[in-house]
């Protein structure tokens, strides 16, 4: 579908583009358009140097992004080594417990089951 | 010679577009590629050269001197930013011209809103609107605020400024049917007032 007009167009009124070019007269000084110009200039300057301002830390972005991905990656591998050291420490507090020892003593003489072992751990029986 | 062009010679009504064509510079290609290098002072001659058509598409859009202004300082601003993109084989008038005629409907958006909050207020201009010496004037003037800014557009660019309607099309985004169109009506609606306002007088 389109909006082409296919009417009668109406011839252009002289006395109407008259008053129309009257209405829409650009300024005729010089100096306005100089004005202008130099107007238009000052400010594509202010927008470059705000968007230098910009680029500055921009360059300095990937830097900071780099440190980051690195700063990520060793909090990372601290907390596994954190995470492993805290699992050893746990299991070697496990063995050298006097009441897992006793359990085992236990387990031993009344010939328990796995299944027993973990029951009576955990009721403390 | 056509017809038409005899006509508007005898009548005094040349499009001042038919002059700032003639004074284009042939080397306008060598500056547009001297900008895309980003030589500042290339862009500067392409501001010079193309100033007076860039506010008079404005000018046909918007409502008043100041808001034309703005959009050209603001076009011409985007056009710098955007240069990169531009393919130096192309019109650099077109593109430009469909620039600042984006920046001016955006400035014609903007102003509603802020006209349908705010009330009026009068600022100072250094430039008098010539519109302003006398009744039939301000009745036209006002007759062409009242009617939707594209047909504005349209009549300006075409009666005033002597775009062509595939010129209008391409400089607004909209089919060349649409621009004949919105000459048509806006001519029409223009005349209405002009006759009534001529009989009151």
């Amino acid at each position: 579908m389109t909006t082409e007009f296919r009417g009668p167009e109406l011839v252009r009124d002289d006395d109407l583009t008259r008053e129309l070019r009257s209405i829409y007269a650009a300024p005729t000084e010089g100096a306005w358009w100089a004005g202008l110009e130099q107007r238009i200039n000052a400010r594509i300057d202010a927008a470059v140097a705000a968007d230098e301002w910009w680029t500055v830390p921009d360059r300095w972005l990937r830097v900071g992004l780099m440190a980051a991905g690195f700063a990520v990656i060793v909090a990372g591998a601290m907390v596994l080594r954190s995470q492993t050291q805290q699992a050893t420490r746990m299991a070697y507090q496990t063995i050298v417990d006097p009441a897992t020892i006793d359990l085992l003593e236990v387990a031993e003489r009344d010939k328990l089951t796995p299944q027993q072992i973990t029951l009576r751990a955990l009721t403390g029986r | 010679m056509t017809a038409a062009a005899t006509a508007e010679r005898s009548t005094g009504l040349v499009p001042p577009r038919a002059r700032v064509v003639a004074e284009r510079p042939a080397d306008e290609r060598a500056l547009v590629l001297a900008a895309q290098r980003g030589e500042r002072e290339a862009f500067s001659e392409l501001v010079r050269t193309h100033e007076r058509r860039a506010y008079a598409v404005a000018r046909a859009i918007v409502v008043n001197h100041e808001d034309a202004e703005d959009a050209v300082q603001e076009a011409f601003l985007h056009a710098y930013r955007a240069l990169h993109r531009f393919l130096p084989d192309q019109a650099f008038g077109a593109w430009l011209h469909r620039i600042v005629a984006n920046a001016a409907l955006d400035i014609t958006r903007r102003r509603k809103v802020r006209d349908a909050d705010e009330l009026p207020e009068t600022v100072a201009s250094p430039f008098r609107d010539p519109a302003e010496s006398s009744e039939l004037r301000q009745r036209l003037k006002d007759a062409l605020d009242s009617l939707p800014a594209r047909q504005r557009a349209v009549i300006v660019l075409h009666d005033v400024e002597g775009f062509k309607h595939a010129e209008i099309g391409v400089t607004l985004g909209i089919p060349e049917g649409t621009a004949r169109s919105d000459l048509h009506y806006a001519r029409s609606h223009l005349r209405e007032v002009l006759g009534s306002v001529r009989s009151e007088l």
